[in-house]
């Protein structure tokens, strides 16, 4: 053992000598190979970028919580514009549409549940000293800072109407091309090639280290549920972010080198961008949510003291949304124009997906049943993001009907729909990680009475923002709008007060996080007790800098 | 709706002007459509006024604080809004109930205090095979009606639908009806004031409405003229995009007069937000009015022309042949 | 060598990653190219089909069994926000027995004063119908340019394939929709 323990620490011997010796502060924090302080910087990056796009969407709930044009004016001159115009300002809700999408869904949600708890604890988990490839891990992670920065600093250049580019996350031709002129809508592509090819590192990276670097015994199938995911996730990133980049890159030569892949004056067809677009788009909404399913996985059984109901059957029910998430992609598209059978393919194709997700949860439910469980703060995290991906999850069975998508397309109720998944589902699974495996990362203990705090004002808080979002939809209020008839303007009060209500949650959440590194108690290796039994809880808390010197040996028991 | 009643009433009313514009077309055939819009832009002024619907026929809009869809009135509507309505929310209620009352009850029944002893059961294959199989079944349920929704969508419009062609720019919506002579005419966003003025819904009324008659299918035919919008009227379930270079076309139809809104919804750019669709249905005689009013005619002037005293069963292929060869020639 | 080995190994899976990737990227280029002869080849998108003399005489000569079923045409012209042109069909609507060709014919005036060059994409509503609408000649993608004030008929030799009449999506369909818009060239900006 001890030998297959020395290959991995080759990697890092440049810096490292031994398991205690650290780097100096610039060597360890910007030369980084160690998987647990990428990992970190990944989850500080996070935070930022969640500020940052937490900030923007506050920015448009604060414009539609009446109705009129009361700040965008303000807004557009923050991003540089002069006296705007009413066209430069309402370009800027545009631009603040886009970022806050694209902010969210590049530099919150996948560097934190990718890059910061699947770099921490995947390693970890399968009993490994580190990632396989530690400098490609650093490269991965200064890429998604490089597209940060490119996003920021496209919403400060023209892009055509007024400062920034205005198109949407999901950047549609024509819009992007012919109708977004001048450089921010270049950087914003630009910052999505990098992170995108800073995901394919990552992807290529997890995939290798769960393949080779697992200790023994740790077969595919004892991998902690986590580990799972984590390994879906890195295949849907392997496949489909290239088609995305392949996109891009088309809506770039377009834009600037005259050829015409999307451009039908040259016979090309703008529809083809919005199937490769979602293409990678669908995947894109898994790649988010599945390591958030294999955390919530971890915690359900952790504190029913319980084994996971049906691993195999909770593992390759997620294969299964992954493979079914390349087929799906067109339901997106419903209303562009598509013929009956198209349209019927999806909406059956659609639905399927309910199956799989189906099992997930009832098998959480299943591993609480018969348990002894603890509500302790990651538990009562994980079990609202239970019920709350629920509601977006009947609210996604609802939407798969072509039929009924004539009506709700593009409206309020779609995005009701998916931040339900994804900032009440993954965001929610994020803080049940975050709660879970803080002191082992710190070292430190938070206060569980702030981190409950924090879980019913936040619960309080985004139920309030999204659901009068459904009756909005319903009513037939579009998205993307900067401004509504007074008709949308009850729910849309309400929808704002949500908003209000969140950022004290998050308010709460900093606190606790000072109180921690502050006041907080130190934590043991296994503070959750016998629940959890992955091999994280063997280690120190925090773990040594290079954890499994000698490689652990995975008993016939299993860890899951 | 008896569509055949229409056509021939169609036919008798439009026989005069029609007359009119075959003598001004068949001489001047090279330069048909200059004659047209030349007569077009005279008979504006002459032709008789249109009076519109006021603010008390708004049917299709949304209300504040409702929580539902809004109330359809069309055929497809009353179906969708069947299917929303009996199936997919008591799915969705239904569901996210049963997963709320599973996780109390888990919650009550074995919290460490109640359950202090965890089983270690970690298998069933009889509970799994369940709770694989009866979601297909739920799933099932919704499908069939859904796909015959989809199929109802996706009925053909008859050959004699009123054809209304849709154009959205960068900012407003362009709206021509082939079939009549009326050429396009441009649909803005009401300035606010006016609109509360007039007592019409802000960000909602428009100048120009697009006007159709009640009862019988619309043949909509919607296309882009720069970036990609789509042109959507709830009330109505109707919505398609407007995408560039492509012709999307569907059928509409709507139950009874009245003004129904609706918004473009897909981004394309700064006044996406400002650009909304008014449809304002109207008994067909009203509707012969405003076509003339915009000065076309109603379609069936060249049938007419044709088949002369007799109107019996003679196939519309030849006349449309036959008329179309002494301008080509 | 242990150590040796499972570098070799963590590369080779490394390789064999980028090579899906690499293959992702090459297949969503290709998708431009595929897409087009998808549609070509099914209709996909309303998309028409192209048809030689030989084929037509074929569809004409199938088409007498079918016993004169007609179908309705109509003829929808569209330009690009930045076209200066005017670009109007001769005739709204047609009506032709399947599998009989038929001409139809378009008008473009250039109304501007510079010489302007444009191409045309085209569609037929409803989608399905695109399988079976072939056209034997067009001005379809050859680019145009106009003089200024210049005026031209551009005619479309079509015909409407008769095993539309065999294909159940095609029921209730009683009008076939061809529409053309022009945009500006690109070469010619």
């Amino acid at each position: 053992m001890a030998t297959t323990a020395d290959t991995f620490q080759a990697h890092a011997e440049d810096h490292h000598h031994d398991a205690d010796h650290k780097p100096s502060f610039f060597a360890r924090w910007f030369m980084s190979t160690n998987h647990k302080d990428i990992g970190t910087l990944y989850l500080i990056f996070a935070i930022i970028a969640g500020i940052v796009g937490g900030a923007f969407s506050g920015m448009m709930r604060m414009e539609l919580a009446e109705p009129g044009i009361q700040y965008l004016h303000t807004f557009a001159t923050w991003f540089g514009a002069e006296n705007p115009s009413m066209d430069e300002a309402l370009h800027t809700w545009n631009v603040l549409i886009t970022a806050h999408g694209l902010i969210m869904v590049f530099f919150m949600v996948m560097p934190a549940i990718i890059g910061g708890f699947g770099n921490w604890f995947v390693p970890i988990m399968i009993g490994a000293p580190d990632m396989a490839f530690p400098r490609m891990n650093n490269i991965s992670f200064w890429l998604t800072v490089a597209g940060f920065l490119s996003l920021l600093m496209s919403a400060f250049m023209p892009g055509g109407t007024g400062t920034g580019a205005g198109v949407g996350w999901t950047v549609y031709a024509p819009l992007s091309t012919s109708g977004s002129v001048g450089p921010a809508m270049d950087f914003a592509i630009f910052s999505l090639h990098l992170a995108g090819a800073g995901s394919i590192l990552g992807a290529t990276n997890f995939i290798t280290t769960i393949f080779n670097m697992r200790a023994p015994g740790m077969t595919l199938h004892k991998m902690p549920l986590f580990v799972w995911s984590v390994l879906v996730t890195a295949f849907l990133l392997l496949l489909a972010l290239p088609v995305l980049a392949a996109a891009i890159t088309m809506l770039l030569t377009d834009r600037n080198f005259g050829t015409t892949f999307f451009d039908p004056s040259g016979g090309g067809d703008p529809v083809l961008y919005q199937h490769l677009f979602w293409f990678f788009g669908h995947p894109e909404v898994y790649i988010m949510i599945l390591p958030g399913f294999g955390i919530v996985s971890q915690i359900i059984a952790t504190f029913s003291r319980k084994p996971v109901f049906g691993y195999l059957g909770m593992a390759y029910a997620m294969v299964a949304i992954g493979v079914v998430g390349f087929i799906v992609w067109a339901h997106h598209m419903y209303t562009v124009g598509l013929d009956v059978n198209t349209k019927m393919y999806f909406t059956a194709a659609t639905m399927v997906i309910a199956v799989p997700t189906g099992i997930k949860i009832f098998s959480w439910i299943a591993t609480m049943w018969g348990g002894s469980i603890e509500l302790k703060s990651p538990m009562v995290w994980a079990i609202g993001f239970i019920f709350l991906f629920t509601v977006g999850g009947v609210t996604g069975v609802y939407l798969s009907n072509g039929g009924i998508d004539n009506y709700v397309h593009d409206t309020y109720f779609v995005v009701a729909h998916f931040h339900y998944v994804l900032s009440l589902g993954a965001v929610t699974a994020l803080f049940a990680g975050f709660y879970y495996w803080f002191p082992k990362m710190s070292g430190k203990m938070h206060s569980e009475v702030l981190a409950h705090l924090h879980f019913w004002v936040f619960f309080i808080g985004v139920n309030l923002i999204f659901f009068p979002q459904h009756f909005l939809g319903l009513q037939g209020m579009p998205r993307r709008y900067p401004d509504y008839p007074e008709a949308f303007a009850q729910w849309n009060e309400i929808s704002s007060l949500g908003y209000e209500i969140t950022v004290v949650s998050i308010a709460i959440w900093f606190v606790n996080i000072a109180y921690a590194f502050i006041a907080g108690k130190k934590a043991e290796g296994n503070y959750w007790g016998e629940g959890a039994t992955t091999l994280e809880w063997t280690l120190s808390s925090p773990p040594p800098f290079h954890q499994f010197e000698t490689l652990p040996v995975i008993e016939d028991k299993g860890h899951h | 709706m008896n569509l055949g009643d229409i056509a021939r009433k169609r036919l008798l009313f439009s026989t005069l002007g029609t007359a009119f514009v075959t003598a001004l077309t068949a001489p001047m055939a090279a330069f048909a459509q200059e004659a047209e819009e030349a007569v077009i832009e005279e008979a504006a002024p002459a032709a008789p006024a249109f009076e519109h619907y006021g603010p008390d026929m708004i049917k299709g809009q949304p209300i504040d604080g409702a929580w539902n869809i809004q109330t359809q009135y069309s055929p497809i509507g009353h179906e969708g809004a069947w299917m929303h309505n009996t199936i997919l929310m008591g799915v969705m209620i239904g569901i996210s109930l049963l997963i709320l009352f599973l996780l109390l009850y888990v919650l009550l029944r074995y919290n460490k205090r109640a359950n202090p002893v965890p089983s270690k059961t970690s298998h069933n294959t009889a509970i799994e095979v369940i709770w694989t199989i009866v979601p297909v079944f739920i799933l099932l349920i919704i499908a069939v009606p859904s796909i015959q929704l989809l199929a109802a969508q996706y009925e053909s419009p008859p050959e004699d639908a009123v054809t209304v062609k849709v154009t959205g720019y960068q900012w407003y919506w362009g709206y021509e009806y082939p079939d009549h002579g009326v050429g396009e005419f441009v649909s803005n966003m009401m300035p606010e004031d006016e609109a509360r003025a007039a007592g019409y819904p802000a960000q909602l009324a428009v100048d120009n409405r697009m006007v159709v008659p009640v009862g019988v299918p619309i043949r909509l035919q919607i296309i882009g003229a720069d970036v990609i919008h789509s042109f959507a009227v709830p009330s109505l379930w109707t919505k398609l995009d407007a995408v560039p270079g492509k012709l999307n076309e569907t059928t509409m139809q709507v139950d009874e007069p009245g003004i129904y809104y609706g918004q473009c919804s897909e981004l394309c750019g700064a006044r996406h937000g400002f650009m909304p669709i008014a449809v304002e249905a109207v008994p067909l005689d009203r509707f012969e009015q405003w076509v003339a009013s915009r000065g076309g005619t109603m379609p069936g002037a060249e049938v007419v022309e044709a088949v002369v005293e007799d109107a019996t069963e003679e196939p519309a292929a030849e006349e449309a042949v036959s008329v179309e060869e002494t301008p080509v020639a | 060598m242990a150590s040796a080995h499972i570098e070799h190994r963590n590369r080779k899976t490394m390789l064999m990653a980028f090579g899906i990737a690499l293959g992702m990227l090459g297949l969503g280029y290709a998708s431009v190219p595929l897409y087009r002869i998808f549609c070509q080849v099914t209709g996909f998108g309303g998309t028409t089909q192209v048809a030689t003399e030989a084929e037509a005489d074929l569809a004409a000569r199938m088409a007498q069994s079918a016993g004169g079923v007609t179908y309705s045409v109509r003829f929808d012209a569209n330009t690009a926000s930045d076209m200066p042109w005017t670009f109007r069909p001769v005739q709204v609507t047609d009506t032709v027995s399947v599998g009989q060709r038929d001409m139809a014919t378009y008008i473009a005036r250039n109304n501007s004063s510079v010489p302007i060059t444009g191409t045309a994409t085209f569609n037929v509503e409803p989608e399905q119908a695109g399988a079976y609408f072939n056209k034997i000649q067009c001005f379809c993608f050859t680019e145009q340019t106009l003089q200024p004030g210049q005026e031209v008929r551009m005619p479309v030799l079509y015909y409407v394939d008769p095993k539309a009449l065999d294909d159940p999506n095609m029921e209730g369909v009683e009008q076939i929709t061809l529409s053309y818009t022009f945009h500006r060239a690109k070469t010619d900006s």
